[in-house]
């Protein structure tokens, strides 16, 4: 009995699942054994966290949930598959694109363009080009170089010299981190790191550094998920506050809210969101602190084939914005 | 002797700079070929990032037909 009592006092460490206590050694012979183990908490393996959320997508509920892709005018998108990795897009817009103006009234202008693109999707290697009418490329390539490091570029080509713009992305996952470096054209320089603290709260921060104009800067997130909802918040050192908080309501309807706070422009911004995924179609909709109305709904007519409608509404710049468009193809 | 001795020392001058300039000759021959190699990357790239992902699409497997590049169904 001593023995079995010196041999307690050193145990090795328990495995992490609750359902199979010891049962020869200390209290758990004394007292009677537990009838419901779900009343008992999951104990926490803190050697074991899951890998967290990639830093760019820390907010990524929330931005599926209230950032839509808003357009106006026609959108009709035609997906071929010719395999099961490489498949091409035919993309035709009609309708009036946004300019960022310096007055608050906005400025819309009317453009026209047909875009053909290819993507080829392996399990290692993904490349996805976009070529438009007025010669633009977007390329995208994410490459598996090992099993924990990823090489990823993102490149906007114009005609037009120096306006062309590319980004070099090294991520490394680690059990239960996330590091990046970033590379950019014009001397960008960022990198990124993420870690998880708890089963459901992560913590990240980031630096960049932009060569030509001499500006650096520092920020802070941090993110806490249960199976119901994420709560996100991040503060960088450009003077930007950012919080989000996403709350699934059911398995078909999740609510979200949003607020964020510009220092230097002393602007403030919150916005409050539904998004309904139902069999036949998904529906978002948001209100903004700006008096901004907007929707957006997909409706699956067929099989491969969605028609979508885009609206939004701004009473006090007069600025309304109604699209519609088909996408065909998976 | 002060003669040979002032060549010398502008000899010694002229070489002086002429290693600096050269150092920095050198540094900017590396620039400009730099970004002559960008600038032609870039077009490289701009013309061929497509083609070349529709090559390597055409050959991996099951290798699609030629017509199935052009054909809306």
């Amino acid at each position: 009995m001593g023995s079995s009592v010196t041999h307690a006092a050193a145990p090795p460490p328990p495995p992490p699942s609750p359902s199979s206590p010891p049962s020869s050694v200390g209290l758990a012979a004394a007292l009677p054994p537990k009838q419901d183990e779900k009343a008992e908490p999951e104990k926490v393996d803190w050697l074991n966290l899951p890998c967290p959320i990639p830093f760019e997508e820390i907010q990524r509920e929330a931005l599926m949930s209230l950032k839509p892709e808003l357009f106006e005018g026609l959108r009709f998108d035609f997906t071929k598959g010719l395999n099961q990795r490489f498949s091409l897009s035919h993309s035709v817009f009609m309708g009036s694109m946004e300019v960022p103006s310096q007055s608050s009234d906005t400025l819309k202008v009317p453009t026209a363009h047909y875009e053909f693109g290819a993507n080829f999707l392996d399990p290692k290697l993904m490349l996805v080009g976009r070529v438009l009418t007025d010669g633009r490329l977007n390329a995208r390539v994410k490459c598996d170089l090992t099993d924990n490091l990823t090489m990823k570029i993102n490149a906007q080509l114009t005609n037009e010299p120096h306006f062309s713009q590319g980004m070099f992305n090294f991520d490394y996952k680690g059990t239960d981190f996330r590091s990046q470096l970033q590379i950019g054209n014009n001397a960008f320089y960022g990198g990124n790191y993420i870690q998880s603290v708890s089963p459901h709260l992560s913590l990240g921060t980031e630096i960049f550094w932009l060569g030509h104009q001499r500006k650096s800067g520092i920020g802070f997130a941090a993110r806490y998920n249960t199976d119901n909802m994420v709560a996100t918040g991040q503060v960088a050192s450009t003077g930007i506050v950012a919080l989000s908080y996403v709350q699934k309501v059911s398995e078909k309807v999740s609510l979200a809210s949003d607020f964020m706070y510009n220092h230097l422009t002393q602007d403030v911004t919150s916005s409050f969101g539904y998004d309904y995924i139902l069999r036949q179609c998904r529906l978002r909709g948001k209100i903004d602190s700006n008096g901004v109305f907007a929707a957006f709904l997909e409706e699956r007519l067929n099989m491969g084939v969605n028609f979508i409608l885009s609206a939004e509404v701004d009473h006090r710049k007069k600025d309304y914005k109604f699209g519609f468009g088909m996408t065909v193809g998976e | 002797m002060t003669s040979r001795a002032s060549l010398k020392g502008k000899g010694k001058a002229g070489k002086g700079s002429k290693g600096s300039e050269e150092g920095s000759s050198a540094a900017k021959c590396v620039k400009e070929w730099s970004t002559w190699a960008m600038k032609k990357a870039k077009v490289i790239t701009h013309y061929g990032f497509i083609p070349l992902i529709i090559v390597i699409g055409m050959n991996s497997e099951p290798k699609p037909q030629l017509y199935q590049l052009l054909s809306p169904v």
